[in-house]
């Protein structure tokens, strides 16, 4: 089964890997857009799924990399501009994570997405104070097809990390702390240092995505690169999906970026609807997302194989 | 004079103008049965609470071992080999029952205990407690029986020296309750364990233990081998009352 998943990984990054060969710009940029949000919903869920901490934050992790990209990518080469766009939203989610993660539920979810907010105004600020600027353009940048490359990498190491943790025995502490977080706690989870270390790794991804998505955009500004609808979304697309599952938000990350393509290009408030109800209709009736449809009946045909 | 496994010393625990626990101390060694009684509201959870590192007294002292763990978080007491059940079972919904029990090997009973008899396997543990033959089920499929027997499991499985049981026989019937008595022996005499018992049954447990401790309004109002508690005139007032006076004739 791993095994199968693992080439099937390997085939579909293969594959990905050469589209910009083959289709023209608007769909490699569709593409890119895709594999965006495989990267942000496979890593929220290895986190926010396991732990049920919801965050709304991945908008500070993915702009915070934006702008590491912006202020470094003229001066530094490509892969150091990239893992200082991981490495600061890594380290700017462990501080937060430090101050807001013995808050559970709703709280916390308000919390991540005022954290957001702040993020964005701090940065509108501190560019505004400094740099004399809001916005920034990015002249000196890397040919489109790197960045594709780049977020494709990005998007498979996202899924590639997500695999081995769920494996590992972080990634079991992980589902204990979604379970019953105290009760893990009294079998000998340290909860407070793996919800610190999942909320930064899960974080990294996002950062790394934002400093790659930055140069495609030549131009940034705050309310770009921080816009709350890139955290909701990822949000939607992990829950549709099914939080607790892999393959779910990564084909739902998929399925939603042609949709969304599709329907913003046509009916723009249509989309918004749509997302919407979807939303209502996956917490309501799917609470396993779209995954636990095929899981459900995988189980129902292999009655005997209760793991 | 050995150190004991585990030592309270003048435990005080507060929520705000409410002190839930005042003042209690506690001694358990290695391969003895030690029994909490007290009515509602006694503090007899929130001393667990504090024993496990749940909550931190606002004074006192908390010794596992001889080291002093007073104020570290849960891990560090449950790594120190203090393991405890929850009055509601608190299993892990999802997981199969054999998943339930890895998860405390792979934490706190990761280190190895070779001094101590202790269950290291995951079907050894299902073994001890009868519950093979439901392992590959999910833990909120098993009977509240059954989820107690997990929730023992769960905590053996972190390999302890200490093992807190918070009502585990609330709710069962009398030949079930009688079982669990039975389990409760063999922790200690099989697996060496201390054992701390708190239930709402008191004449279950003032059979099956050797020392008594009578909490009542967060104070320590008696302790004892269990006759001479139950004859405590002290007791008999403030908790036992008529219906205890039935149960012991």
């Amino acid at each position: 089964m791993a095994r199968r998943g693992l080439a099937a990984v390997a085939g579909g990054a293969a594959v990905a890997a050469a589209l910009p060969w083959l289709l023209d710009d608007f769909l490699v940029s569709l593409a890119l857009s895709c594999l965006m949000y495989v990267a942000l919903a496979t890593s929220w869920a290895m986190f926010s799924g396991a732990t049920r901490y919801v965050s709304l934050g991945t908008s500070a992790f993915f702009g915070l990399g934006a702008y590491v990209s912006a202020w470094t990518v003229a001066a530094a080469p490509w892969p150091v501009v990239i893992a200082g766009g991981a490495l600061i939203a890594a380290a700017f989610a462990g501080l937060a994570g430090l101050a807001i993660l013995h808050l559970r539920g709703t709280y916390f979810a308000v919390l991540t997405f005022g954290m957001s907010e702040l993020t964005r105004h701090a940065v509108t600020y501190g560019e505004k104070q400094y740099a004399g600027t809001v916005g920034r353009v990015l002249t000196v940048a890397p040919s489109s097809r790197t960045v594709y490359l780049t977020v494709l990498a990005i998007a498979v190491a996202a899924v590639g990390v997500a695999v081995v943790v769920r494996g590992s025995r972080f990634g079991l502490a992980l589902i204990g702390i979604g379970a019953d977080e105290q009760r893990a706690q009294t079998l000998g989870v340290p909860t407070r240092r793996v919800k610190v270390a999942g909320f930064a790794l899960s974080a990294a991804f996002a950062g790394a995505a934002g400093a790659a998505m930055a140069v495609r955009w030549t131009y940034i500004d705050p309310t770009a690169v921080f816009n709350p609808f890139i955290g909701l979304q990822t949000v939607l697309i992990a829950i549709v999906g099914g939080p607790l599952s892999l393959t779910g938000p990564l084909l739902a990350a998929l399925v939603f970026s042609l949709l969304a393509e599709f329907l913003r290009l046509q009916f723009p408030y249509a989309y918004l609807i749509a997302l919407g109800i979807l939303l209502i209709v996956a917490v309501l009736y799917l609470p396993q997302g779209l995954a636990g449809l095929w899981q459900t009946r995988a189980r129902a045909e292999r009655p005997t194989a209760a793991r | 004079m050995t150190t004991p496994a585990l030592a309270a010393r003048s435990v005080v625990v507060r929520f705000g103008g409410l002190t839930a626990v005042d003042g209690v101390d506690l001694d358990v060694d290695d391969r003895t049965v030690v029994g909490i009684i007290g009515p509602n509201g006694a503090g007899k959870t929130t001393f667990f609470n504090a024993l496990s590192g749940l909550v931190t007294p606002a004074s006192g002292r908390l010794f596992v071992g001889g080291a002093d763990l007073t104020g570290k978080p849960a891990h560090v007491f449950a790594r120190a080999g203090i393991a405890r059940t929850f009055q509601t079972p608190r299993v892990f919904a999802d997981m199969t029952v054999a998943e339930s029990v890895r998860f405390g090997l792979e934490f706190a009973g990761r280190r190895r205990r070779a001094e101590r008899a202790s269950l290291a396997e995951v079907p050894a543990i299902l073994d001890f407690l009868g519950l093979a033959d439901s392992a590959a089920l999910p833990a909120r499929a098993v009977t509240p029986a059954r989820q107690r027997l997990l929730e023992i499991g769960m905590a053996l499985a972190t390999r302890p020296r200490i093992l807190l049981l918070d009502e585990v026989a609330a709710g069962l019937t009398h030949a079930e309750v009688e079982k669990v008595a039975r389990l409760v022996h063999r922790c200690r005499d099989e697996l060496g364990l201390g054992v701390v018992w708190i239930e709402h049954a008191v004449a279950v447990l003032l059979d099956a233990v050797e020392r008594v401790l009578v909490l009542h309004q967060g104070r320590k109002l008696a302790e004892g081998i269990p006759s001479a508690v139950a004859r405590d005139p002290l007791v008999i007032e403030a908790y036992l009352g008529d219906g205890a006076a039935e149960a012991r004739p």
